[in-house]
């Protein structure tokens, strides 16, 4: 006669291991994230596109024969009939091997499978560990930060708000009652087990945080000299920090400006789309934005980011005027980011110390050498500091660094 | 859903242990545990063993299937019984009666042939529960232990996981120490003084029990690390035995249920869902081998030919190389339409090598015996353990080469278990190779 036992079990066995497994896949996907953010793919998607990250295995390797001409495999032919030589597929999904290979035929010893993320998981990841800094509290306007806070207890609950303290605390008391009552004896070896109704919760409740405003301004070169490659390089960055924005704060206004030789306030979409002509003076890029600035956001009221983008080779005669333009944006802004596409610009810094500028320094080193280029890059090297950060990108690798030497994080880990 | 009760099952379970006494059978008891499907995903990641000791991969087996169940592709297995006394077995509670009834029916059959097949005759049915449970335990400690923690823990199972198989393919085959074999060696030169053996050398002979071998002579392992790789080493002891008999095991215990099934005198309602269920068990499937198929046709040929008591003594003396090896002819193998293919490089594709007919049948025999059970997992061995400590295996290689990417994964692990020079010596399309 067999046993028959009706399973009860509480705890869901596996649940440790797949967090642990999913702490791998989450690590294998921010390393691999830095090839993906600035592929032409995810530009422009809204939130729902679903991106396929390439990540590296995880998985557990051991000792397997190869897919080689010796290595035969059997099977059952069913109700076909067959011949010798007779080809029946293209190429064979390795044993014992996840989907995907398109990365790992190239490069040899690693192994890809995709991972399909949205926009959002994306961002994420991405944005976790940064933030816009030095958001100061200014008057008026709203961002919205919603933060849950504790709030007192209740009996119903979550397992992970499961107050430990306050669970103990009532079974300590109900003990000493029982001991009170004389249905429990201290000394005796008898256990005194949590009772259902010791376990308390924290209460949880959200709580609206009115926080200060703030206002970015992107600015764009779409001069003829932004050949596409660099327009392309400059809508990446941008579309990453667009979507850093988005995802990090609820209400933040955005200001899309591009210039050639005069500037032109435009919409998103135009921003990302608009094609390129002309020659480049950036002070009229900078006058427009303080312009802006000067009618609708007060520097008393608005936090103001200001970024620039573009290729960097200004009209000589701007460069001067556009300092002084910086300067002042600076004055207003917490923070000013000048990022130029620079194809010869290899990503190679010389100096670890200083995270924040090490992307710059080198290219700093690399402009002054070349002083017939005097491009803006060098005028604006007085500028540097906390509040004024120049990135540089060579090619779509260097998106990442530059982002985030601007927004303070560690260095790309 | 569930048009029965656990009456029902008690009933049919006495009347399938009846018949199951009448053809001979002899089983652990078997304990079945109803379990429903979220819990069957649970035991499914860790083999149908109730207490595993932790590690992602069982985290990321669980994740597969409930991926691969939600989108249809998979059905939960409709059994699942661990080599243990008494038996494990689990039934799960979205299933009719029929499906019950072919369950147990089914697992009397497996239980039957643990406890008869002579691969098994060394594991410890009595005791392997209590054992991956102190297991358990042990890996819980130490990644509960504020100076180890579960990264390094992690390192040295995934590191160990992947020398796993790489262990005898004889069961019941005891590991000798060292200072063990050299006295063995030492008698085997006092009886016969001229034999070419090199006292000095290490190993006496070639290892092929790796994570015992880096557990004894490695310089650098902890002590904690160290009893992981032999846990590792004795759960490996555990799946061996299933891994050698897969098909005569499925094949067996298809047999016994189907026998039992028919002898039940089931009513109609449950009769044709059954056979319905039944040949989807036992179905071919296109371009691989199913167990089930295999094992259940092989054996059921054998019963013709000759008769159940002769089964009987199949299912204790074999395992599936050489059951395969013995009972498989031309005639079987072309009523199983089998054939072997493989990729050809040059002309990138999949294309046929050999089908069952006179001049092909045997290529096709031996294919499919390599590709059974543990031949489908090269074969790795300590060759020598060199003075200044380097470690240098040598993969025994049968003509088929050795998947590259891989094996410089397990090597750079055996570096981390080893914490010293590492060789892997094989061939590459004929040429001989050295990690």
């Amino acid at each position: 006669m067999s046993v028959f036992r009706k399973h009860k079990s509480i705890v869901d066995r596996a649940a440790s291991d797949r967090v642990r497994h999913k702490k791998k896949i989450d690590k294998a996907i921010k390393e691999s994230i830095k090839d993906v953010i600035a592929e032409e793919s995810i530009i422009g998607q809204n939130g729902k596109k679903k991106i396929r990250i390439p990540v590296r295995g995880i998985k557990e390797y051991r000792f397997i024969f190869g897919n080689n001409q010796n290595n035969k495999t059997v099977g059952s032919g069913g109700q076909h009939s067959l011949k010798r030589g007779q080809k029946i597929g293209k190429g064979r999904a390795n044993k014992g091997k996840g989907q995907g290979t398109g990365r790992g035929s190239n490069e040899k010893g690693e192994e890809y499978y995709d991972v399909e993320v949205s926009l959002e998981e994306l961002a994420e990841y991405l944005f976790n560990d940064l933030e816009l800094p030095d958001l100061e509290k200014k008057q008026f306007r709203f961002l919205n930060q919603k933060a849950l806070r504790r709030k007192g207890y209740r009996f119903q609950g979550i397992r992970p708000r499961l107050s430990k303290k306050e669970t103990i605390k009532r079974k300590i008391r109900r003990k000493k009652m029982a001991q009170k009552a004389g249905t429990y004896d201290p000394d005796s070896d008898e256990r005194f087990p949590f009772h259902k109704n010791d376990l308390k919760y924290h209460h949880i409740k959200p709580k609206e945080k009115a926080n200060s405003s703030a206002v970015i301004f992107f600015l764009m070169d779409v001069s003829g000299s932004m050949s596409q490659d660099r327009k392309f390089l400059a809508r990446s960055f941008f579309f990453l920090l667009y979507q850093f924005l988005n995802h990090k704060y609820e209400k933040v206004e955005v200001v899309f400006l591009s210039h050639s030789t005069n500037a032109k306030r435009v919409s998103e979409d135009d921003f990302f789309k608009v094609g390129t002509s002309g020659g480049t003076i950036i002070s009229s890029c900078l006058n427009l934005e303080l312009d802006i600035i000067e009618k609708e956001f007060h520097p008393n009221t608005w936090n103001i980011y200001s970024f620039y983008c573009g290729d960097g080779e200004n009209w000589n005669s701007d460069n001067k005027k556009s300092l002084e333009l910086f300067k002042e944006i600076k004055k207003l802004s917490q923070l000013t980011g000048y990022c130029e596409i620079n194809e010869s610009y290899s990503g190679l810094s010389d100096d670890d110390g200083d995270s924040n500028f090490g992307a710059s320094s080198w290219a700093t080193f690399s402009a002054w050498k070349n002083e017939e280029l005097e491009n803006l890059w060098a005028t604006l090297n007085p500028l540097c500091d906390n509040k004024f950060k120049k990135v540089m990108i060579g090619d779509v690798s260097h998106i990442w660094a530059a982002f985030k030497s601007l927004f303070g994080g560690k260095k790309d880990a | 859903m569930s048009n029965w009760t656990e009456a029902d099952l008690m009933r049919w379970d006495e009347k399938i242990l009846r018949i199951a006494e009448d053809l001979g059978l002899d089983w652990h008891p078997i304990d079945y545990e109803i379990i429903d499907y979220q819990e069957m995903l649970g035991a499914m990641a860790y083999t149908g063993l109730p207490t595993h000791y932790r590690h992602w991969s069982y985290g990321k087996e669980y994740e597969r299937t409930h991926t691969l169940y939600n989108l249809g592709q998979t059905g939960l297995p409709y059994e699942m019984i661990i080599n243990s006394n008494p038996s494990i077995a689990y039934l799960m509670r979205e299933n009719a009666l029929h499906i019950h009834i072919l369950t147990m029916a089914h697992c009397v059959g497996h239980s039957d042939f643990f406890k008869n097949n002579r691969m098994f005759a060394h594991t410890d049915p009595n005791n392997i529960i209590d054992s991956f449970k102190s297991a358990a335990k042990y890996v819980r400690s130490l990644i509960e232990d504020p100076s180890i923690g579960i990264d390094s823990v992690e390192r040295i199972l995934d590191a160990a996981h992947s020398i796993k198989y790489q262990v005898p393919r004889v069961p019941g085959l005891k590991y000798k120490k060292h200072s063990e074999l050299v006295e063995l060696y030492q008698k085997k030169l006092q009886d016969d003084p001229d034999a070419d053996i090199d006292l000095e050398k290490v190993p006496l002979a070639p290892q092929y029990n790796l994570l015992r071998f880096l557990a004894e002579h490695s310089k650098f392992l902890k002590e904690w690390e160290r009893n992981l790789l032999l846990i590792v080493e004795e759960s490996s002891k555990y799946f061996i035995p299933q891994a050698m008999t897969k098909v005569m095991n499925e094949g067996w215990a298809c047999t016994i249920h189907y026998k039992i099934m028919n002898e039940l005198n089931l009513p109609d309602n449950l009769h044709l869902p059954f056979i319905k269920l039944h040949n989807q068990v036992i179905r071919p499937h296109l371009g691989q081998v199913n167990p089930y198929h295999l094992g259940f046709k092989l054996f059921e040929r054998l019963i013709e030919d000759t008769s159940f008591e002769e089964a009987k003594i199949l299912r204790e003396i074999h395992n599936d190389i050489t059951f395969l090896r013995c009972y498989v002819d031309q005639d079987f193998l072309e009523s199983m339409n089998y054939f072997s293919y493989s990729f050809k490089k040059d002309k990138k594709s999949i294309t046929i090598d050999d089908i069952s007919d006179g001049e092909g049948w045997e290529k096709v025999r031996n294919e499919l015996i390599n590709n059974v059970g543990l031949n489908r997992l090269p074969v790795v061995y300590v060759e020598e353990l060199t003075k200044n400590n380097t470690l240098i295996l040598k993969h025994e290689h049968d003509g088929r080469d050795l998947d590259l990417n891989y094996a410089k994964k397990v090597f750079e692990n055996l570096e981390i278990l080893w914490g010293d020079e590492v060789k892997i010596l094989t061939e590459v399309e004929n040429e001989l190779w050295e990690f």
